[in-house]
């Protein structure tokens, strides 16, 4: 995910002195950058995903659905406001994304092989979307990586969230309909808080930037 | 006046009555949403349900996800009526809220849909104000630079939210409006502008992926002109340098052909003695062909088509040759020139074949000769075909042209040597053109490479030759072997003159 940039139209050998330098010392503001704006592509995703879903959802599934305390993240503690979120350490905020994010390798997976036999009228639309997911999750991901080397130890800290929703979502229609939208309520609002972290962590590490907050 | 106090006392009891039978517990109230302005705090709304004639008293219930217990709202008053605001210790992201609005009055209750909501999906940022335009101008154009504030109550310094903004402007009297995106600055330009035009601008924002906020208050502004003082300055100077501009080309106009005569002045042409350049203009090709040759005293051309297909034929081996009584009956045209096709030849022996040769040529000097050769002119092609033939069958040289040089006469050529290889013996072939298609003319003697002597020689062949076909065979006839240049025209051999003027039509 990390490149490092050169400068157009210089001499070859100035260009890579600058990429040797500069491959060194790339500021954490801008890998944080380039991760948040991965984070608002994949929790805008989400959110248009679940408006498509939206549109043909049947009535009933709304009085049945489970709730989301029972998402197979909810066990992780996070803050619920701002104060909380301004008084996080930068590293535990970046642990608390990283295991959010690896928290739902497997479970995009089982979204995205229900996606190709979801009785739902934008079942193509969807089934596109939840790969796009899969990329800029993936891609988020080993930025992250990256990102944490770069901080404090405890950013290496990722908790372990497993899911237990197995491959299956449902045997008939609506309670397929049901758990996938279920499922995928609960990956926006994990989206949502991995964006508004790696926002938090952006604006802190770009003090001199105001335009990055 | 009694019967009057009575009847009012009457009405007033009916009406206490009918007022008292429509009494009822209170309608149920809807909620009709909630709202969020910076992600810190939220206000929800409800409508209230027909109230059952009494005072009825609206509460809002709440639950909340990771909270035990049912909670009342905590702020009645600050967010108007019917309303419920949830302060910042309240207030909660990423947590279920489950609202109910209890509505009571004397004889009951009434409760609403529970209204189930996260504060992540109910961002609305308020309405931008204090948007300001400035019309600067640059280079003589004028640009439109908007600015404005972002939201008050949002915290953009600690990254918790990131605000986005939109604009769209409309020209004065449109009603169609262009939209732009300026991304997280708070400013924004504008290039193409008109002067003298009013421009109404709008700007709105939202919060991360949350709802876009209403359409700020309009702002207008009317640019100016600004190339009003400049522009009767540039039009006199335009002016006063037509003026020249104009006399110069009605000078040029009035003096057409003195100036065509100083620009385009005639070009000399080639002058052709006896011509008249007259004739050439306006003449048809038939009179300009006439006149030309007529001048010229170019023999006229005469059309020999029915012999011109008639060839001598001569037969390959020693046996077949004609005899010579045959010969002596007919009468044929030896076309000027033939193809000393050495390949049709098959000789063993040289000498055999000279032997045969020498008697054809012998033969042919006793036949009818028509006087009509046409002489060569110089400045025709001689065809010569070299043919490196090594007796063994080897490759076939392509054909070269040497150039007739000069014509003495009807019987000397001189030509211009060219490409003139110096390989092993072979022999020549020798097509020279003439004036006449299909004449041969014998060769009557070679001196050196340059000359040849034809002799004027035509005997005409008779029909029966012509069955055989059009095939005709020649040899030159190799008189001296000592030279290595083997490029030796062979004294009585045969040259073809091909006639120019068949090429040309």
């Amino acid at each position: 995910m990390a490149h490092c940039g050169g400068t157009n139209g210089s001499k070859l050998f100035t260009m890579v002195l600058y990429m040797a330098a500069a491959c060194g010392a790339i500021p954490i503001s801008d890998l944080l950058d380039r991760a948040s704006q991965r984070s608002d592509k994949l929790h805008s995703l989400s959110t248009t995903l679940t408006q498509d879903l939206d549109s043909h959802f049947p009535p009933i599934g709304r009085v049945i659905m489970p709730r989301p305390s029972m998402c197979h993240t909810s066990s992780l503690q996070t803050p619920n406001d701002k104060e909380q979120a301004l008084q996080v350490s930068e590293s535990d905020l970046l642990s608390l994304v990283r295991s959010l994010l690896q928290a739902w390798e497997d479970p995009l997976v089982v979204l995205s092989t229900s996606a190709n036999t979801l009785p739902h009228p934008a079942q193509s639309i969807i089934s596109n979307k939840i790969q796009e997911l899969q990329e800029h999750s993936k891609s988020l991901g080993d930025g992250l990586v990256v990102l944490s080397g770069k901080m404090a130890p405890g950013a290496q800290t990722i908790s372990s969230l497993p899911y237990f929703g197995g491959n299956d979502i449902g045997q008939d229609r609506i309670s397929k309909l049901i758990n996938f939208n279920f499922l995928l309520s609960c990956f926006r609002r994990d989206s949502h808080k991995i964006d508004s972290f790696l926002k938090i962590l952006r604006c802190r590490a770009a003090k001199m930037l105001p335009e990055m907050c | 006046r009694m019967r009057r106090d009575l009847g009012l006392a009457l009405l007033l009891l009916l009406s206490a009555a009918v007022e008292s039978n429509s009494m009822s517990p209170p309608g149920k109230p809807v909620l009709l949403g909630c709202r969020s302005p910076e992600k810190e705090t939220f206000t929800c709304w409800w409508e209230p349900g027909s109230d059952g004639g009494l005072p009825t008293a609206h509460r809002l219930y709440y639950e909340r996800e990771r909270l035990e217990g049912t909670y009342e709202c905590p702020d009645y008053q600050s967010a108007g009526r019917n309303s419920c605001f949830f302060d910042k210790e309240h207030t909660s992201i990423w947590v279920d809220y489950y609202l109910t609005v209890m509505a009571s009055n004397a004889l009951g209750n009434a409760t609403s849909e529970p209204f189930k909501m996260d504060v992540m999906e109910i961002v609305k940022p308020d309405a931008l104000g204090n948007v300001t335009l400035l019309v600067e101008e640059r280079e003589g154009s004028p640009h439109l630079h908007v600015r404005w504030e972002p939201p008050s109550n949002t915290d953009t310094k600690s990254g918790w939210v990131t605000v986005k903004y939109e604009l769209r402007v409309r020209q004065d009297g449109g009603n169609k409006w262009t939209e732009y995106t300026s991304g997280t600055q708070t400013h924004f330009s504008l290039y193409s502008i008109s002067p003298g035009v009013v421009y109404t601008v709008q700007v709105r924002c939202r919060l991360d992926h949350g709802s876009w906020s209403e359409w700020s208050n309009s702002t207008c502004v009317k640019i100016p002109h600004y190339n009003q003082n400049e522009r009767p300055f540039w039009l006199m100077v335009s002016i006063l340098s037509a003026i020249p501009l104009i006399t110069a080309a009605c000078i040029l106009v009035t003096k057409r052909k003195f100036v065509k005569q100083y620009v385009l002045p005639p070009v000399p042409g080639p002058k052709i003695r006896d011509v008249d350049a007259q004739l050439l203009k306006s003449g048809g090709s038939e009179d300009v062909d006439n006149a030309l040759m007529i001048n010229q005293s170019f023999p006229p051309i005469v059309a020999w088509k029915d012999q011109m297909e008639e060839y001598l034929i001569v037969t390959e081996n020693d046996d077949g040759l004609p005899s010579n009584s045959q010969k002596r009956q007919k009468s044929f045209i030896i076309p000027v020139g033939f193809n000393l096709d050495l390949e049709n030849i098959y000789c063993e022996e040289t000498t055999t074949c000279q032997n045969a040769w020498e008697k054809k040529c012998n033969e042919m000097d006793r036949f009818e000769v028509d006087d009509t050769i046409k002489p060569f002119t110089s400045g025709g092609y001689v065809d010569i075909q070299r043919r490196v033939d090594n007796m063994q069958g080897a490759d076939v040289k392509p054909v070269d042209y040497s150039r007739v040089k000069e014509v003495n006469g009807d019987n000397i050529l001189i030509y211009e040597k060219e490409n003139v290889p110096l390989e092993s013996c072979g022999y020549i072939d020798v097509q020279i053109r003439g004036n006449i298609p299909e004449d041969y003319s014998r060769v009557k003697k070679v001196d050196s490479d340059n000359v040849v002597t034809l002799q004027s020689r035509h005997a005409s062949v008779d029909t029966s030759s012509r069955e055989k076909g059009n095939h005709y065979t020649g040899r030159a006839l190799q008189k001296t072997r000592k030279t290595n240049m083997c490029t030796e025209l062979i004294e009585s051999g045969y040259v073809d003159a091909i006639h120019p003027s068949s090429n040309t039509g």
